[in-house]
């Protein structure tokens, strides 16, 4: 069990104050998707944003299992799941490649903003013909001098519409070789470059997305991040990260939702007495329980693991796949522990519902996530 | 058995299940020939990782130095003798 330091537990206890204020008028804003400007501000104030990087670029040098517990916090607090869901994308799309696999010069040049919050990060995966499929991406970017072309379009872009710099993934090899992906970071006034407009989605409404587009977009080749066709391996690194920040973040969000659910079935009446004391209510309350323990081990000790430098491919599969659908169920059981009130719009039960869905299929889908480790299995 | 060896002979038994180890040269292209996949690649770091105690997380990793049973040997010589680049 880890034992948090008061430190720690003054970070986790800012971003929790931060979380309640960006998450306010999120009922009103979920309709509309609105991002929240004034969440923004607040988060870069904080330094929440600059969390895993080095205080050389304006970060706070946490370890991964600080930045996990602080945003674990912040899920906890925020009622608007779209917020802390662009906020890690944020982190995780631009900074952590960068990081890793960054030439000096890159990171020079762009961690600041990052920490700082004022360059926001995206990145640009999936294509309309190969979503779970990566490897047969059709976008190419092809060595014209000193430059890379870059010819395609990307879909699901998380953040598109308010990035200023994302981390484009295309095919430099033979389609399909695992060598054949390499990683640019292209900036948004980039020519060529052009963004769709924001898709209207069944959840994390608040957190823009977008289409991106490509035509003829020169970028340095001192933009490549990571090797020329090492791009399968940065996203193995973007993905580790990406799963451990975001699905941490619904840790925090089962566990508001555990206590408010409890706090209901505690003080709501039927038949005389509270519906807490009804099996059929309590087994569920349980269940939202288990599903918060069981994914709170799978992610810090995947986390503990990763930073043992131990090999943790299969874990974060299953990770990732423990966490999203434990949070699908604990939304749904919420709904029903609520009753009609939990199916009403205003009280925002049922929004974490088509929030959580998102995360069966963002970062690679359950299904996804079963084929993964039965192919680390030999199979 | 010498380390270049017990790569092929794994290699073979993972990746290459219809061929003998000393079937595969030690220069055959493993990822251009479709022996190992992205997904294969993974499992083949894992594997490397955990057999010689490299923290392969701390390398600049590159499909490149698993491109041939030669080219993982000299990867994990490498790792082994200078460590993290």
């Amino acid at each position: 069990m880890i034992v948090w330091t008061d430190e720690q537990r003054t970070l986790r206890a800012a971003a929790a104050e931060l979380g309640a204020a960006a998450g306010e008028d999120h009922l009103e804003r979920d309709p509309t998707g609105e991002f929240s400007r004034t969440g923004w501000a607040l988060v870069r104030e904080s330094g929440l944003l600059g969390l895993p990087f080095g205080a050389e670029y304006g970060g706070l040098g946490a370890d991964l299992l600080t930045t996990m517990y602080v945003l674990e916090g912040l899920g906890e607090s925020c009622r608007d799941g779209g917020f802390p869901f662009s906020v890690t994308t944020h982190v995780v799309s631009t900074g952590i490649p960068l990081q890793r696999f960054g030439s000096a010069e890159l990171k020079q040049r762009y961690l600041p903003g990052v920490c700082a919050g004022t360059a926001i990060g995206a990145h640009a995966i999936s294509e309309p013909d190969a979503g779970s499929d990566m490897m047969a991406m059709r976008t190419t970017a092809v060595l014209d001098g000193d430059h890379y072309v870059l010819n395609g379009s990307k879909s699901f872009v998380s953040n598109g519409p308010i990035a200023d710099t994302v981390m484009v993934y295309a095919r430099t090899g033979t389609a399909g070789a695992p060598d054949a992906i390499t990683t640019f970071l292209v900036e948004r006034d980039s020519p060529g470059l052009h963004f769709g407009t924001p898709m209207s989605k069944m959840g994390l409404r608040t957190s823009p997305l977008s289409e991106l587009f490509l035509d003829g977009v020169r970028v340095p080749a001192s933009n490549t991040v990571g090797r020329p066709g090492a791009g399968f391996l940065v996203l193995d690194h973007v993905m580790k990260w990406e799963i451990l920040l975001s699905f941490v973040v619904n840790l925090g969000e089962m566990e508001h939702r555990l206590r408010e659910c409890v706090r209901h079935a505690r003080s709501r009446k039927q038949f005389g007495q509270s519906i807490g004391s009804f099996q059929s209510v309590s087994n569920k309350l349980v269940d939202m329980r288990i599903g918060v323990e069981t994914s709170r081990k799978w992610l810090y000790d995947t986390a503990e693991k990763l930073v043992a430098r131990k090999n943790v491919t299969t874990d974060v599969a299953i990770t990732k796949l423990v966490v999203s659908e434990a949070n699908l169920a604990s939304a749904l059981a919420a709904v029903q522990v609520f009753g009609g009130y939990g199916y009403m719009t205003e009280y925002g039960v049922e929004k974490d519902v088509r929030n959580a869905v998102a995360g069966t299929i963002y970062s690679g889908t359950t299904e996804i996530q079963r084929q993964r480790v039965a192919a680390m299995m030999g199979l | 058995m010498s380390r270049i060896d017990e790569i092929t002979r794994h290699v073979v038994a993972e990746f290459a299940p219809d061929i003998r180890a000393d079937e595969l040269d030690a220069d055959y292209d493993l990822l251009a020939n479709g022996v190992v996949d992205s997904l294969d690649l993974l499992r083949l770091i894992g594997w490397l990782g955990e057999r010689f105690d490299l923290p392969v997380e701390d390398f600049d990793l590159a499909p490149e130095q698993f491109r041939s049973i030669r080219a993982i040997d000299a990867f994990v010589e490498s790792a082994l003798v200078k460590g993290p680049a």
